[in-house]
């Protein structure tokens, strides 16, 4: 075999500057300042900057509403990942057998993915308002509906407004990996056995496993870090600090209270959360799976 | 031939913008949003109409929070506006930042560029809740309010309450005849400001250790430990339990929206609300906040200043910061401050504002805005005109958060409140340290 062998004049180091450069500004430095900010204690302007140690930290954990926020985004990604994706699969698998008017229906059930979370959550307070909300005034005739102080109320708030607009998500990936799928099998499948629903659990989920197990991560990321304008523009974190995820509160007590220290902290603890779930996640799930 | 064309109307466009901009600029940050932003583009156009050597460029970043943070990030990154909002909450921090060079305080600011409105000229509550522990001022008195609490006269007229409640006593006395006719007696924008913060203050109790943080940095608040404080949230809590109080969420808009729309007969809120309700709600007045007269014995005291006032920032020319003073001196004349008195509701802040509207009559005509002078000018009062704490954004995010599980029983009044105090307490610590 022969070697390629390219003469090294710097060049390459041109090219990849303006790469390198972005991730340095935008990933980089801001990773590094976090890590600066958690072990340091300062004031709101930057004064009076001290090493702390793991002060910060042993503040985030002795701190009851850390643990409700943490509980809550545990909760919240589960939840949001199982909705998300059982929605958008159906409707994947509804919207490949139409035979007319196919991408009609594909458009509309993709639209609502292009709507920025702040945007579905100012949507979501409307049909959640006490004054005038459908949804609201649904739920309040069925059980007495109250998320100014139900904590459950508040969840299923939260929930629908985080839910709605990633089911399109799903809804394309699931789409996309249907289609994906030989007809061969399909057709060899059919003859082989009658019934659809036995079919689909047979054959078909188990060639989506790829898809399936790529919308968990993107799901579960979604919870965790884009529900962000959604929560702010519903229910703001209450009751209590019940409906707050872990970005939520790092946001708060960054910005509103000012407190970079322990937002930092927060942060931190962020990344080493992400960090377990995904590891655990190719190291226990990715292993059954069969990629074609 | 095009390229060059446009790089041409570029260049000229670049010429004239230039041009039009020769004055000297000061920019100014504010947080408040829709009739009150409108206001102080409003005070900032009339002051450059004035005088045409300075220029002042108001720019408004949302809310007080959102405005605060914003001119923090600035500072650090090093493009800070000359002049500031910054609200009631983050006055200790700001006060604070004195020293590191943030901020320069008014009085300094006023002897070095003769600013003709001298401390003095303040109403005195007004002037100490801005003010160093020497009682040196240091932010620039502007929307200056308080708590007040708005009557709807024509409810009260159908179920037959002839007066308006001066003691929670009284309201306790005539919610159910109001809630039997189907309207909510009560309801309230801000658990902290209004229920906690001022209720210390206009029952003339200390809210935290260090004489409210004037005499020695505040370590904890007084919360559970103030007897009268658990005493009126267990009637809160009884309230809500029998409808008296509404509870709407934490947003302002979604608890004073039942107000303005004729369904409850009181609600509480800031003495510059009243200007969405005008026109909208026929017949209603503003009205001191009550008081438990069985814990004042009968007596009255003044509620702590709310609002904001504006901060001025180090890190700027000469020149600028003459203009800077011009424009203080603009708007703490007596006529600018009796126009955003009657435009706002915010209480006029100069002593020549007042003269002036006394004058005029100007009350005769707008009795809406008597009350919240009337409340701030209480005597009497033996505490601070103040609190000097830090972290109290975040402490008021603590008390919200114990609030609600207060209200819907997930934990006793007596719990919610010592939760508060923990919470308060590990916060005060945490800003001791950077001090």
């Amino acid at each position: 075999m022969k070697k390629v062998q390219f003469k090294s004049n710097y060049s390459q180091y041109f090219f990849l500057a303006p790469q390198l450069l972005i991730l340095l500004i935008f990933l980089y430095w801001p990773i590094i300042q976090t890590f600066k900010d958690a072990f340091t204690m300062q004031d709101a302007f930057g004064f009076g900057s001290q090493f702390a140690g793991f002060d910060n930290f042993l503040f985030i954990f002795s701190d009851p509403s850390y643990f409700t926020a943490f509980k809550f985004t545990i909760i919240y990604s589960f939840v949001i990942t199982l909705i998300t994706g059982s929605i958008g699969l159906l409707l994947a698998v509804q919207a490949n057998k139409v035979m007319h008017g196919k991408s009609t229906y594909k458009t509309l059930l993709i639209w609502p993915y292009a709507i920025a979370p702040a945007v579905v959550g100012v949507m979501a307070n409307y049909f959640f308002s006490e004054r005038y909300g459908l949804l609201h005034h649904l739920f309040n005739n069925l059980w007495g509906f109250n998320w100014y102080e139900n904590v459950f109320d508040a969840y299923i708030y939260v929930i629908i407004a985080g839910s709605w607009k990633q089911i399109s998500a799903n809804f394309i990936f699931f789409l996309a990996g249907l289609q994906a799928i030989q007809k061969t099998v399909i057709e060899a499948s059919i003859i082989d056995c009658k019934s659809n629903i036995r079919r689909f659990w047979t054959i078909t989920f188990p060639l989506l496993m790829p898809t399936t197990f790529f919308l968990i991560i993107i799901n579960i990321t979604y919870a965790f870090f884009d529900t962000f304008g959604i929560i702010d523009t519903t229910t703001i974190g209450a009751p209590g600090s019940e409906t707050k995820t872990l970005v939520y509160k790092a946001y708060i007590d960054g910005f509103k209270g000012l407190d970079l220290g322990s937002a930092g902290a927060q942060s931190i603890m962020m990344m080493i959360i992400v960090l377990v779930i995904t590891i655990f996640q190719f190291r226990y799930i990715e292993g059954k799976i069969h990629y074609n | 031939m095009k390229k060059l064309i446009s790089i041409f109307v570029l260049l000229v466009s670049f010429a004239f913008t230039s041009n039009s901009y020769s004055k000297t600029e000061i920019h100014w940050w504010y947080g408040n949003s829709g009739f009150l932003g409108d206001v102080i583009i409003e005070i900032a156009n009339r002051f450059n109409e004035s005088q045409d050597e300075y220029m002042v460029i108001p720019t408004g970043k949302g809310s007080y929070e959102d405005n605060m943070a914003a001119t923090i990030a600035a500072f650090r990154a090093g493009d800070q506006p000359h002049y500031s909002q910054v609200y009631d909450a983050g006055a200790a921090i700001m006060v604070a930042q004195v020293k590191n060079g943030v901020v320069i305080g008014f009085e300094e600011m006023a002897e070095k560029y003769g600013i003709d409105v001298d401390a003095d000229n303040y109403i005195p509550g007004i002037k100490n809740f801005y003010a160093d522990g020497d009682g040196k001022m240091i932010g620039v008195p502007f929307n200056s309010s308080t708590c007040l609490m708005y009557a709807n006269m024509d409810i009260l007229n159908e179920v037959g309450i002839e007066e308006v409640p001066k003691t929670y006593e009284e309201f306790e006395g005539m919610a159910q005849k109001i809630l039997d006719a189907g309207y909510i007696p009560l309801l309230q924008s801000h658990s902290p400001w209004i229920w906690t913060e001022n209720f210390f203050s206009r029952h003339n109790l200390l809210m935290t250790d260090g004489n409210n943080g004037y005499d020695a940095v505040p370590t904890k608040t007084l919360f559970a430990d103030t007897e009268a404080f658990v005493y009126h949230w267990t009637k809160v809590k009884e309230w809500y339990e029998k409808g008296y109080y509404g509870y709407k969420g934490r947003a302002w808009g979604d608890n004073q929206a039942p107000f303005t729309n004729g369904e409850a007969a009181f609600w509480f809120g800031s003495a510059a609300s009243f200007g969405g309700m005008k026109g909208v709600l026929p017949n209603f007045t503003t009205n001191p906040i009550p008081y438990w007269d069985s814990v004042t014995g009968g007596k009255e005291y003044p509620t702590f200043i709310g609002g904001a006032a504006n901060w001025i920032l180090n890190g700027h020319t000469e020149e600028e910061y003459k203009g800077l003073a011009k424009f203080i001196e603009f708007m703490g004349s007596p006529e600018m401050d009796l126009y955003y008195h009657n435009m706002t509701g915010y209480a006029a802040v100069t002593k020549g504002g007042i003269e002036l509207a006394e004058t005029i009559n100007f009350y005769r005509a707008s009795p809406y805005h008597k009350a919240v002078g009337d409340q701030l000018g209480l005597e009497g009062s033996t505490i601070p005109g103040g609190y000097r704490a830090g972290n109290w954004p975040q402490i008021r995010e603590v008390i919200y958060e114990n609030v609600e599980p207060m209200l819907n029983g997930d934990i006793t009044v007596e719990k919610a409140l010592s939760n508060m105090d923990k919470g308060a307490a590990k916060l005060l610590k945490q800003f001791a340290k950077t001090l």
